[in-house]
């Protein structure tokens, strides 16, 4: 699926059954965009405020620590991933490509660093240079090599979180204990770099905060399990995540969770689910084409088939999962939160979450988005359908494209192969070989 | 790719080895050898067979053979507990890829399909244990598609650190190895002892000092050694066991301190890139017939990593120093220093001319690296050039053309 396209031809999907009613919560979805206006104002407004600004990345991010020391956080993903909606991304890439970064390095790379050599300008607003660039090591490897370029780049100090693999159910003591140590080496470089102390009591408020947070979004994504699902767990989280990757540790994230939680408990009561006829729950595994986003949704929606459940929205931590952090525990909270990335675990965990996700969310079938950005997330995801198939008797159909890059989005290819899917799911469950949300 | 129906076994029938080069158990064939010539014979047969051939004449004693994806394991630990540890560099240009490419997907290195495709179709049947160090994301992943569809296979993910300064790092990777460490006991079914480990760890310092004077050798008078022998030289360093491969070494500097070959007027120049896929013998023959002495390289990084691990009462803890405060600069570990400075150094070490950036197709931390070395030569004005290969590439002429244009480029300048 590597043919170019035109950018922005894919055709406008049908009006969500609530952009203004039931697609989107209406409250939540002003909200969320509200924090993000105001997360690019005051990024934009960092310098100017005499505010030291930290880059880190999603998974297993310090964001409460480097809060706590005063820094603005600018996460490039996160940058990217909304330069890619705005189809804004393929500038930025282009000219990376043009500064000699190669046709297979990753897209956020690219966008990023294009970006950032363009003067630093999104559709959102200005990102300004940073002061401190902390690389959390937690499940990917391009995230050393982007910010061993970022650093050279910018002439700013880089400090890396090793956080191993996870190879087992839960943390091993040797793993979290060179984490912690880790931790107290980096409080001190931030209390040596800013001139400030380290007040361990105000960073289990902020952990207190996260909490909140991390439940509150734990509880959305719950919602999923219902029948039908008041939510749309992977092209919904999207935007849902903002709060719980980015605002983390302060109560606007917290709230955030309490205000859209409300709304799907007004959708339950009142029936308007974002997919009106709930036909399929399938479980989505990988990185969306936001350069696409809501033509790939809509190629969902018009088959009926709502994601119940999805791995992508866990890749700032598997909070689902038990990797809550706890102010009690400040810094092993860290270390755990940070091994739980999703795309830190091994395979045979992710098989395990993905086959637990199935039974917990009655998902009928599974759709794998593999890009080709990310090696960590996909290499390997052909192996999962195969297991998906024939070692767990689940519909699986894997697609290819990218999250970033519009070249590599094949509308028609990408229609016609989820449409022969789900058109099979059909046929099986007419056939009374599916059994509706029991795709065991 | 379809979603629904698959009528394919997730795992082929055995089929067998499809290659035939039956090394005796002793490896006699190496012992007995005694020229240059016939060692570099006996290195191409065994690196053109993708079944591995030492691995299978070591087991047919009973012992095991351990695969070491690369780029770095601490095979001082295989050793000691009795296995021959054996460094996997794909299925080079002899491999046809059926079944990998289904698992892995569309946009990966070869080097991960081939060794995938070589597992599927039982050319790696001699291994009883495989480990992939995290030198990348694919490497990682690897092991856990290792793990399900060879369940038989003992597998380890090696969680090789990234934080360099932290007090924790050795500790932590001491840990690191004694997890993997168990499971090479359960499939040696012996215990790792430290006498045991001290005298490998002395085995390996010594291989690694007659390469390094091999080494020095070519990067001073390379017209001493064409660059196909001294790789396959070196390249058997990770497939022999390594007191044998030593002493190879020991005739190899002889006869070649004894040769007699005329300077030829070449450039001299830094490969920097294949330090995981290894490009075909007919690419590295290709650079040196258009006007080049490689006089340092990033083939075969496996002997090049860490220096003699330092002193250290616990052998274990000396392997974890020894990596973790290496100073070596490449691409799949956190650089010691900034790239663009380390790359001069590099070019000023082995009295280069020129760089060659040959990075395999897909290998993303050598293309990132690319761009930041790319500033620090041209700062310098070192001239360089950037190809990407691929493990079965056949053809050259595209590439042949390239080099012989950057060759008379700096000839003429």
């Amino acid at each position: 699926m590597s043919e170019t396209v035109p950018r922005n031809t894919a055709p406008s999907p049908p009006r969500a059954a609530g952009e203004g009613s039931r697609g989107f919560l209406e409250e939540g979805r002003k909200l969320q965009r509200d924090l993000v206006e105001e997360y690019y104002r005051n990024l934009a407004t960092a310098k100017e405020r005499g505010q030291p600004v930290a880059y880190m990345l999603v998974g297993g991010n310090l964001t409460e620590i480097v809060r706590s020391f005063g820094y603005e956080v600018v996460f490039p993903e996160i940058i990217g991933l909304n330069c890619a909606i705005k189809h804004a991304s393929l500038d930025n890439i282009v000219h990376a490509e043009s500064m000699g970064y190669g046709l297979d390095v990753c897209g956020y790379v690219k966008n990023d660093i294009g970006l950032q050599d363009l003067g630093g300008s999104t559709p959102f607003g200005k990102v300004p240079r940073p002061d401190l660039l902390v690389c959390s090591f937690s499940g990917c490897y391009i995230y050393v090599k982007w910010w061993e370029a970022l650093a050279e780049s910018y002439g700013a100090p880089m400090t890396t979180f090793d956080v191993p693999y996870m190879r087992s159910d839960r943390p091993w003591r040797e793993d979290v204990d060179y984490m912690v140590s880790q931790l107290w080496e980096f409080v001190h470089y931030l209390e040596k770099a800013t001139d400030h102390s380290f007040d361990m009591d105000a960073l289990r408020k902020v952990l207190a905060e996260s909490r909140r947070a991390e439940e509150g979004w734990v509880k959305w994504l719950d919602a999923g399990r219902l029948r039908p699902s008041p939510i749309e767990a992977y092209f919904e989280a999207i935007f849902y995540m903002f709060p719980i990757n980015v605002l983390r540790g302060t109560a606007r994230a917290g709230d955030f969770y309490d205000v859209v939680n409300a709304e799907v408990e007004r959708r339950v009561r009142d029936g308007t689910n974002p997919v009106p006829e709930e036909k399929f729950r399938v479980l989505v595994e990988g990185v969306p084409p936001y350069t696409h986003y809501r033509t790939f949704w809509d190629y969902f929606r018009r088959w009926g088939a709502v994601s119940v459940v999805a791995t992508y929205p866990k890749v700032g931590g598997l909070f689902d999962r038990g990797f809550l952090h706890d102010p009690s525990r400040p810094f092993e909270s860290i270390a755990e939160y940070s091994l739980g990335a999703y795309v830190n675990q091994s395979w045979e965990q992710r098989r395990r979450i993905i086959a637990d996700y199935v039974d917990q969310y009655s998902a009928d079938a599974v759709v794998i988005h593999g890009i080709k950005s990310c090696r960590s997330f996909t290499a390997g995801q052909g192996d999962l359908r195969d297991w998906l198939i024939h070692e767990r008797n689940v519909p699986t159909l894997y697609v290819e494209s990218d999250h970033e890059d519009p070249r590599y989005f094949s509308p028609a290819q990408m229609r016609n192969r989820l449409d022969a899917f789900f058109e099979a799911l059909e046929q099986r469950r007419a056939a009374g070989s599916l059994a509706p949300g029991a795709g065991r | 790719m379809s979603g629904l129906v698959s009528i394919e076994p997730s795992v082929p029938e055995p089929s067998g080895p499809s290659t035939s080069v039956e090394l005796s158990e002793d490896f006699r064939e190496f012992t007995d050898a005694r020229t240059l010539a016939e060692i570099v014979r006996w290195s191409r047969e065994v690196v053109s067979d993708p079944g591995y051939p030492t691995a299978r004449a070591w087991g047919r004693s009973g012992r095991g053979a351990v695969g070491c994806f690369p780029v770095y394991t601490p095979q001082e630990i295989v050793h000691a507990l009795g296995l021959l540890p054996v460094a996997l560099h794909g299925g080079g240009e002899n491999v046809e890829i059926s079944h990998a490419d289904a698992a892995l997907g569309s946009f990966l290195c070869s080097i991960s399909k081939s060794t995938l495709e070589l597992a599927l179709t039982h050319q790696l049947d001699a291994f009883r244990a495989v480990v992939f160090p995290y030198i990348c994301d694919v490497s990682r992943n690897l092991e856990g598609i290792f793990s399900r569809l060879l369940p038989t296979v003992s597998t380890h993910m090696l969680h090789l650190p990234q934080n360099f300064t932290s007090a924790g790092s050795v500790p932590f990777l001491v840990a690191e190895y004694r997890r993997w460490v168990e499971k090479l006991e359960k499939v040696s079914g012996t215990r790792l002892t430290d006498d045991a480990l001290r005298a490998s760890i002395e085995t390996f310092a010594r291989q690694r000092e007659a390469l390094a004077e091999l080494a020095r050798l070519r990067m001073n008078e390379p017209w001493r050694i064409d660059l196909s022998e001294y790789y396959l030289v070196r390249r058997l360093g990770g497939l022999l066991p390594r007191e044998l491969h030593t002493s190879l070494l020991g005739r190899v500097l002889e006869e070649v301190r004894g040769r007699q070959r005329k300077r030829r007027d070449a450039i001299r120049l830094l490969v920097v890139g294949p330090f995981c896929e290894q490009p075909t013998l007919d690419l590295i023959n290709l650079l040196e017939e258009v006007g080049f002495y490689v006089v340092g390289d990033e083939f075969l990084m496996l002997h090049e990593w860490c220096e003699r691990p330092p002193p250290d009462d616990d052998p274990l803890r000396a392997l974890a120093r020894a990596y973790v405060e290496t100073p070596r600069d490449i691409g799949v570990r956190r650089a010691p220093s900034q790239k663009g400075t380390s790359i001069v150094e590099r070019v000023r070490s082995a009295k280069a001319e020129s760089v060659l950036f040959l990075t395999a197709k897909f290998c993303e931390p050598a293309l990132e690296d690319v761009v930041l070395y790319r500033r620090g030569l041209e700062k310098e004005k070192i001239p360089y050039l950037h190809l990407e290969f691929e493990e079965r590439s056949t053809a050259y002429e595209q590439t042949r053309l390239q080099l012989e244009t950057f060759a008379e480029s700096i000839f003429f300048e």
